[in-house]
């Protein structure tokens, strides 16, 4: 059974009246990344779907949490505006799964995009964190923890969020024409530059290695960028996920751009894979024991990996997390929500 | 027993653990001189171990404790009562590590924010975020405080250039947070992104790892004047609207002009202006000179009384002195100085100083202004006498209607510089009972004895006994505010 509330207040009064335990959903594009809901009712924030306000001389913006991300950027590409950071679905899918990231290092993510929320904890508790305005430092920060919560610590109902105008010129392009160090040399010294490609990523797929992006800024920046790298122009095209496989399963992680050459090298035969600018990787494995030695070796690299795709019990798995942040992750879901309803 | 002083002392020895009250006046307060407090002790620690020795110690003996690093903040965070024991960060000044390939640093918390830069610099690398206090304050103050700077309009605020940190949690454990390969991993909370900005409450960073940032081919800097503050405002504006990206929007006004040009921070500013915006637009040299002509065009368009573009270094230099000094120059104008930090909607400047000049000259107060124009975020600075009870008094008040105009304008009372003890009783006038209860919930996680720097940020039975701490007057003050109808 799935639950979908009209609107914020039908929302908390659906969460004050005590359902039991919910599994939230945005538009569910991306829950088959988390383990088995069991006995949970799916709680769908689809129908929360106003853009409240876009204030484009300030560059912000507040919106419901299931605004598709596709209707936000038609409202802002007309005033000129984009939020700059990739991922789909709804906003609030976005925003709680965080699992693409940044689209260049050191760029605009969804956790330097968030400016603040109103939520609701799993008892409809409504409360308000950050501010819609682009710089606030008052009191601590608890919509930040919304940002790869998946839903499981509170429910975000409002987002403010934090907007860029659209640059003057853009280009994409491709290199698929080299091998995969020198895929990886390349995609590491874009990285290192005063003026990084607004989004790349490292590809690899059955045809090969290849690198993509987009070049932003004046025309004279994306041309200079384009002659030095010998970055061919090429249509626009940006993969936030590894296509999940049929069999087998796929990992998600997080490494440093000069590890792109060593992820490459650890990448079984025939597993596809993609590594964003920022630095969030994923790939596919054939199975349960690849991904575990996968795991293993992440690890020793210094990554961070987990199951996003696989037999139920399997996701989340990941590369060990420090004791003293997992203690302090368990502490957080139990204080906002204490009777763990939120799954 | 021995006191928790001897066994600190039997820790770290006698020349770092400092107990008179001599030593102690140096710790007596931060850049917010109105809440004066002796700590019990001040400790000297040098490496996580010790850290974590010392926190351990503290905890057991149910003794309160407070992080400090430079104590350049300007809300009172690091000012510890008179039972708290100051642990002071300053002697862990070591760079630890730098990836000249994956753009990162790892530091020591008291390594002050420009000598990062200048370690690296050398590699055409710098730390970008740059609060006017980066000679002296330290990237543990900056993480704990999410500083911010005039370059954040662009770069953003500390956040956005933390990667991870290991943290002396409050009962001396440890926790890694973040790292190198992201700040959060996939599978993990963001604990980096909420520990950046707890000031101090959350426990003790001892490693921080930050991005660098490749310096930029080319900077201009543009000086222009003006006849009003509005013309100022909107030409910032109609910068932001053009889409142009500027890496410093910052604006002076006159009263500030006057103060640096008589100070040995004079800058050559025009002394007649109404307002000075400086404009600092970083990137490749050929993209610059289009983006520069844009700007001049734009100051033309709202009748720029003169226009300076730094033609060197040692200009840029010049050009930015005023304002870098532009606090120090302040200072001057009376003993004591009040910086507040204020934020409004960008699009709402004008309404909120005139605001502001209202309140000042309501309460009778010396009151200056100088601000990053492109984020909103605004700095009055009233300058009194802080051994004049009845000025104070005055200036707590105008500060405080100050903050609630900000707040009614749909901004924070706090763009920087944090809540610390100054805005303790403010903070309410963002946020809900039920939103400081939240707050509340997620800071006990961290902290849940109380014992890491109590009394900031949060409103709470201690935190008044904290605002008593502050000079009789002040506590006057906000006494017969609460009990106003
Ligand atoms: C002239 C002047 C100009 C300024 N300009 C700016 C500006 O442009 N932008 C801006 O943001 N701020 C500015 N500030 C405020 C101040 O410099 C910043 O808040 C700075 O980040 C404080 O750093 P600090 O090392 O002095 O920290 P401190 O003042 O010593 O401490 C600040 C807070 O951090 C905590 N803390 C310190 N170290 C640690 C640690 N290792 N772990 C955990 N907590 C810790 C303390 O408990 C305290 O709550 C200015 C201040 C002055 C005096």
């Amino acid at each position: 059974m799935s639950l979908a509330p009209a609107n914020v207040d039908e929302l908390g009064e659906l969460l004050r009246t005590r359902p039991g335990r919910l599994r939230l959903c945005g538009g569910g594009s991306r829950q088959q990344r988390l383990p088995p809901r069991g006995d949970a009712l799916e709680l769908c924030c689809r129908r929360l779907d106003r853009i409240e306000r876009i204030d484009a001389p300030d560059q912000t913006c507040t919106v419901e949490v299931g605004v598709p991300r596709a209707a936000l950027d038609e409202a802002l590409h007309r005033l000129g505006l984009e939020l700059p950071c990739p991922g789909g679905g709804t906003l609030g899918g976005l925003f709680a799964a965080d699992d693409v990231g940044a689209a260049s290092w050191g760029g605009p993510s969804p956790r330097t995009l968030l400016l603040g929320l109103d939520g609701l904890l799993a008892d409809g508790t409504a409360f308000r964190s950050g501010a819609r305005v682009v710089k606030s430092v008052a009191g601590f920060d608890v919509h930040k923890l919304l940002v790869g919560s998946a839903g499981r610590l509170f429910v975000a109902a409002r987002l403010h969020l934090r907007l860029k105008p659209r640059p003057r010129a853009e280009a994409w392009f491709r290199r698929d024409d080299l091998d995969g160090p020198a895929a990886a040399a390349l995609f590491t010294t874009l990285c290192q530059q005063a003026i990084p490609p607004a989004a790349m990523q490292l590809r690899r797929t059955p045809r090969g290695v290849e690198l993509r992006g987009r070049l932003a800024g004046r025309a004279s920046t994306v041309r200079a960028a384009q002659q030095a790298f010998a970055l061919r122009e090429a249509a626009a095209d940006w993969l936030d996920h590894v296509a999940a496989p049929t069999a087998g399963e796929c990992l998600a992680g997080g490494a440093r751009p000069s590890q792109a050459a060593d992820l490459l090298a650890l990448l079984p035969p025939g597993s596809d894979f993609v590594m964003h600018g920022g630095g969030r990787f994923e790939l596919d494995t054939d199975g349960p024991a690849t991904s575990d030695q996968l795991l293993h070796r992440l690890h020793a690299l210094g990554a961070t990996a987990c199951i996003v795709h696989g037999a139920p019990a399997r996701r989340g798995l990941g590369t060990p997390t420090d004791p003293g942040a997992a203690r302090l992750a368990q502490g957080l879901a139990r204080a906002l929500d204490p009777h763990g309803l939120l799954v | 027993m021995p006191s928790p002083e001897a066994l600190l002392t039997r820790e770290l020895g006698p020349d770092r653990v400092l107990t008179s009250p001599d030593a102690l006046l140096a710790w007596e307060c931060d850049g917010f001189t109105v809440h004066r407090s002796r700590p019990r002790a001040v400790v000297l620690p040098e490496t996580t171990a010790e850290v974590q020795r010392i926190v351990t110690l503290l905890h057991g003996e149910r003794v309160p404790f407070v992080p400090r690093g430079a104590g350049t903040c300007l809300s009172g965070g690091p000012t510890a009562g008179p039972d708290a024991v100051v642990i002071d960060l300053a002697r862990m000044r070591k760079v630890l590590q730098v990836s000249l390939v994956d753009l990162f640093a790892v530091v020591q918390p008291g390594v002050v924010n420009l000598d990062l830069t200048s370690a690296v610099a050398a590699h055409g690398l710098h730390y970008a975020p740059d609060p006017s206090s980066q000679s002296v304050c330290t990237i543990g103050g900056n993480l704990a405080e999410n500083a911010g700077g005039p370059h954040c309009f662009k770069y953003g605020m500390t956040r956005e250039h933390v990667l991870g940190a290991l943290v002396v949690l409050p009962d001396g454990s440890l926790a890694r947070l973040g790292g190198p390969a992201g700040a959060r991993a996939p599978h993990e909370l963001d604990l980096i992104g909420l520990f950046c900005g707890s000031e101090g409450t959350f426990g003790i960073a001892t490693e921080i790892t930050v991005r660098l940032c490749r310096d930029q081919q080319s900077i201009r800097t543009l000086l222009a004047a003006f006849a009003s503050m509005r013309d100022a405002c909107r030409a910032v504006s109609d910068i932001v609207a053009a889409g142009l990206v500027p890496a410093a929007l910052e604006i002076l006004d006159q009263a500030t002009i006057r103060a640096v040009e008589a100070s040995v921070y004079r800058a050559g500013y025009p002394a007649d202006a109404a307002a000075v915006l400086l404009v600092e637009l970083d990137g490749a040299a050929d993209v610059l000179a289009e983006e520069a002509e844009e700007v001049r065009a734009i100051f033309a368009g709202h009748g720029a009384l003169r226009v300076e573009q730094a033609q060197d270094a040692s200009e840029r230099k010049r050009l930015w002195k005023g304002r870098k000094g532009a606090f120090g120059a302040m200072g001057r104008l009376n003993t004591d100085l009040y910086v507040l930090d204020g934020v409004v909607p960008r699009t709402r400047l004008e309404q909120a100083l005139d605001g502001i000049a209202a309140i000042g000259a309501r309460h009778g107060v010396l009151l200056t202004n100088v601000f990053h124009a492109g984020d909103g975020n605004l700095h009055p600075n009233i300058s009194f006498d802080g051994r004049d009870p009845e000025q104070t008094a005055r200036t707590i008040q105008a500060g405080r209607e100050i903050l609630q105009l900000c707040v009614d304008l749909g901004g924070s009372v706090s763009g920087e510089h944090g809540i610390g003890s100054e805005k303790i009783d403010h903070i309410a006038m963002m946020y809900s009972p039920t939103d400081l209860e939240v707050m509340a919930r997620v800071r006990a996680v961290f902290n849940p004895d109380g014992l890491c720097n109590p009394g900031k940020v949060l409103p709470n039975r201690s935190a008044c006994a904290e605002v008593a701490k502050w000079p009789q007057m002040t506590a006057r003050v906000l006494d017969a505010e609460a009990g106003r109808p």
